[in-house]
């Protein structure tokens, strides 16, 4: 039962609503350092569902997740919320996976620096001179270094997204979850972040991004996941997904 | 405000009297006597007594209320900070007697009983008709003054209205809850037309201005203030006579004989006598108490409306200036304490834990829906009665300007509360999550993400309240606060200049609220532009 040398690995896990409806319906997959995986799907099918259950945003009722061999959840009935120690538990689970929200959230009311800072400070609880070294730090990998004083609402989308980027490197996380990374963006921005993506996979940082943009996961991905209705219907290389011979993904490589 | 004090104070009384079953009891206080007193007149009274703690502390502690004004007490012209009058004179000489000094201790004149049931006071001396119903719940010393009633008309109706009874059916102004309220009662006054003002001198301002056609109040009253407005007449002769006591706690015989004893002396030796001439109060039926005049002595000047152009406005000014200050520590106590209620209450109410969010919900409930100013006589009133009927002894005793901060504080957080829980739901819901998927604890969240935003949101309806705040301290003036509006009424009474006092007053009050919402514009405007600025990055510039 024991994990392979994944960097994480889901089994089994299902989701309903409180109404009753199933979002996620048994999810298995594996991801590997340093991997660049793409996680498909029509509108609605539970990938970002599934994407907030693996840094529990979200809880899940059955399967198990393991991150680098460890186990860190096996789901939770509906309605009971969690204790204090569990609490803690999330807490050091977060900061092992960054999340990039589709809306970005950035902080309006903290400068770019102070978006970045915040984790350090006070989630890792280092010295404020170190909490900013490591900021900086972060930002300089997205090129935003001198942006640093800035406020968030003065720069533009592909900058804030940045923003969004270094805030969750700066934790210096294991794995790093997108969603729907692109949906705001122009095509020429698309590329610079692709570009991004790449660099992070090369210093071996895991890579999960929800999109339903063909071209980002055919440029980015070195395996792509497809889902539907809460099932992962396709697991492959990009060439295999889109080389067409998948009755399966036909409905959605056509649409 | 006052009219309205009065009326709320029924339901207090009300339920001070149910929870005030036992009398206050004054718990040993070891302590060694002042060696600057002089050789008290009795001997040590035993251990455990009220007598006695006030010879081990010195101080003779006695409720009055300047706002009865002339010649009983007032705030001194020359320095409104003291009390002048006969009766500030009198308990002087009793305490020197009593070998304590006296302290006088300020509060509305209907709850100076239950001050001295509070244990506040250990006597209340201050034109308290003797009579069989209050006998029943404080202990009267010997009376120390014989009036009787009289009555004032217009200058212009005195061939009109020679007697009481020429004024059958027509409305009588008098002092709220004096003597002359019984003496109209029994002389078939309906209440409708038994016209009841808070203090001495309204009663006969509004006789000159024409809304009652009578005012009848003890002679001394009248004599002092009929006479200070112009265009009154007094009717000669004098009916229903009474005598004024000290009042003291029941079952407390060592403290009632020693204050008898202080009294008769002065009677006898003309030192009370003296007094009353001084005050222009002395008349032959006061030898029927057995009090000797004592050698003659000038009266000292009446205030009057022909002395306002002697009046020192550079003194006034500073008085109201000072007092300004006290108004304005109570806002700057109480609004923060209110701010951070309020957020506690709001967290509360967020809660998911009904044992949090029911409590909190009935607070703001129960303080919204409820007058500040019931709010403060209950705390004032019931807090003591409370903390004797829990055990507490004397712990919930606090002095006036503390019972002040606790009501405007707890008044105002259960608005705050509202704003608070306001400002956190505008929050994006993406913010929380954003801040939770950094790996922050909800408090984390809380302290970093949410509440930042949440302040710039409701900084205005804050600073809002604090303006609120500043003028609503004037409430407390009822429980003997000397903030602004108390200050502005003591001194226009003393001086019968009450309207311009209160516009001086106002005066003040616009300055500070301009000030404060000034204040508030600022902060919010350096927020707003500082949206972003956080001391990391400005060092990096």
């Amino acid at each position: 039962m024991a994990p392979g040398d994944a960097l994480l690995e889901v089994r089994g896990l299902r989701k309903r609503w409180p109404d009753g409806r199933v979002v996620l319906d048994g999810i298995d997959l594996a991801l590997a350092r340093g991997e660049v995986t793409a996680l498909l799907g029509p509108n609605g099918c539970g990938k970002s569902t599934l994407l907030r259950c693996l840094n529990r945003l979200e809880e899940h009722e059955e399967g198990r997740i393991w991150l680098a061999g460890e186990l860190v959840s096996e789901g939770r009935p509906p309605g009971r919320r969690p204790g204090r120690a569990e609490q803690l538990a999330l807490a050091r689970l977060r900061r092992r996976i960054g999340l990039v929200f589709q809306q970005l959230e950035l902080f309006p009311h903290l400068d770019v620096l102070g978006n970045v800072m915040l984790g350090p400070q006070h989630v890792l609880r280092r010295p404020r001179a170190e909490a900013r070294r490591l900021a900086l730090a972060a930002l300089r990998r997205v090129g935003l270094e001198e942006r640093a004083g800035a406020a968030p609402a003065a720069l533009s989308g592909g900058q804030q997204q940045r923003v969004a980027i270094a805030r969750a490197l700066a934790m210096g996380p294991e794995l790093l979850l997108f969603d729907e990374p692109t949906s705001a963006l122009d095509p020429l921005l698309v590329r610079g972040l692709i570009e991004v993506i790449r660099d992070l996979a090369r210093d071996g940082i895991g890579l999960l991004v929800v999109t339903h943009d063909l071209q980002v996961a055919r440029a980015v991905a070195d395996r792509v996941l497809f889902m539907d209705a809460g099932r992962i219907v396709f697991s492959g290389t990009p060439d295999q997904a889109f080389g067409g011979q998948h009755p399966e993904l036909r409905g959605f490589t056509a649409s | 405000m006052t009219r309205l004090g009065r009326r709320s104070w029924p339901l207090a009384a009300a339920l001070l009297g149910g929870l005030l079953a036992c009398r206050a009891q004054a718990p040993p206080e070891p302590g060694a006597p002042d060696p600057g007193a002089p050789e008290p007149m009795a001997a040590r009274a035993p251990a455990g007594t009220s007598l006695r703690r006030i010879q081990d502390e010195g101080v003779l502690r006695w409720g009055v209320d300047p706002a009865g004004g002339a010649p009983f007490a007032m705030p001194d012209p020359r320095d409104p900070r003291r009390l002048v009058g006969f009766e500030i004179e009198l308990v002087e000489q009793l305490a020197r007697h009593l070998g304590v000094r006296s302290e006088p201790v300020e509060g509305d004149w209907l709850a100076l009983i239950d001050n001295l049931r509070a244990g506040r006071i250990d006597l209340a001396l201050n034109g308290i008709e003797v009579s069989a119903e209050r006998a029943q719940v404080i202990d009267f010393t010997v009376p120390y003054y014989r009036y009787g009633q009289q009555l004032t008309v217009r200058a212009a109706d005195r061939d009109r209205f020679r007697s009481l009874a020429d004024l059958a059916g027509r409305r009588i102004s008098v002092l709220n809850g004096s003597a002359s309220v019984d003496v109209l009662r029994a002389a078939g006054w309906p209440e409708e037309r038994i016209v009841q003002y808070d203090d001495s001198l309204a009663p006969y301002v509004d006789l000159a201005n024409g809304r009652v056609d009578g005012s009848l109040a003890e002679s001394i009253i009248a004599g002092y203030y009929a006479e200070a407005i112009r265009g009154l007449h007094r009717v000669p002769g004098t009916f229903a006579p009474g005598a004024y006591a000290g009042a003291v706690r029941k079952g407390e015989p060592e403290l009632r004989a020693a204050i008898d004893a202080a009294l008769e002396r002065m009677k006898a030796s003309g030192e009370l006598g003296r007094i009353y001439q001084r005050w222009g109060v002395w008349t032959e039926e006061q030898r029927e108490l057995g009090i000797a005049r004592g050698p003659a002595v000038e009266r000292i000047p009446l205030a009057s409306a022909d002395a306002a152009g002697g009046l020192d406005w550079g003194v006034v000014l500073r008085e109201l200036a000072l007092a300004t200050g006290t108004t304005l520590a109570l806002t700057a106590i109480s609004m923060p304490l209110a701010v951070g209620i309020g957020l506690v209450l709001a967290l509360m109410e967020r809660s998911r834990r009904r044992w949090l969010v029911v409590p909190a919900r009935l607070y703001v409930q129960l303080v919204r829906g409820t007058p500040l100013l019931v709010q403060i006589f209950l705390a004032y009133y019931t807090l003591p009665a409370l903390g004797e009927a829990a055990g507490l002894g004397k712990a919930l005793v606090w002095p006036a300007f503390a019972v002040g901060v606790l009501c405007l504080a707890g008044n105002y957080a259960a608005y705050e509360a509202e704003i608070h829980r306001a400002g956190l739901e505008a929050v994006p819901r993406g913010q929380r999550e954003a801040a939770l998927a950094l790996g922050m604890t909800p408090a984390q969240v809380l302290r970093h993400v949410e509440l930042p935003q949440s302040f710039r949101v409701i900084l205005p309806p804050i600073v809002n309240d604090l303006v609120a705040m500043i003028k609503d301290t004037s409430l407390v003036y009822v429980i003997g606060v000397r903030e602004l509006t108390a200050a502005a009424l003591g001194i226009g009474k003393a001086r019968l200049l009450v309207p311009q006092l209160l516009v001086a007053a106002a005066a003040f009050y616009l300055v500070a609220s301009l000030a404060a919402d000034r204040l508030g514009k600022r902060l919010e405007a350096r927020l707003r532009s500082s949206a972003a600025q956080v001391p990391g990055a400005r060092r990096l510039a």
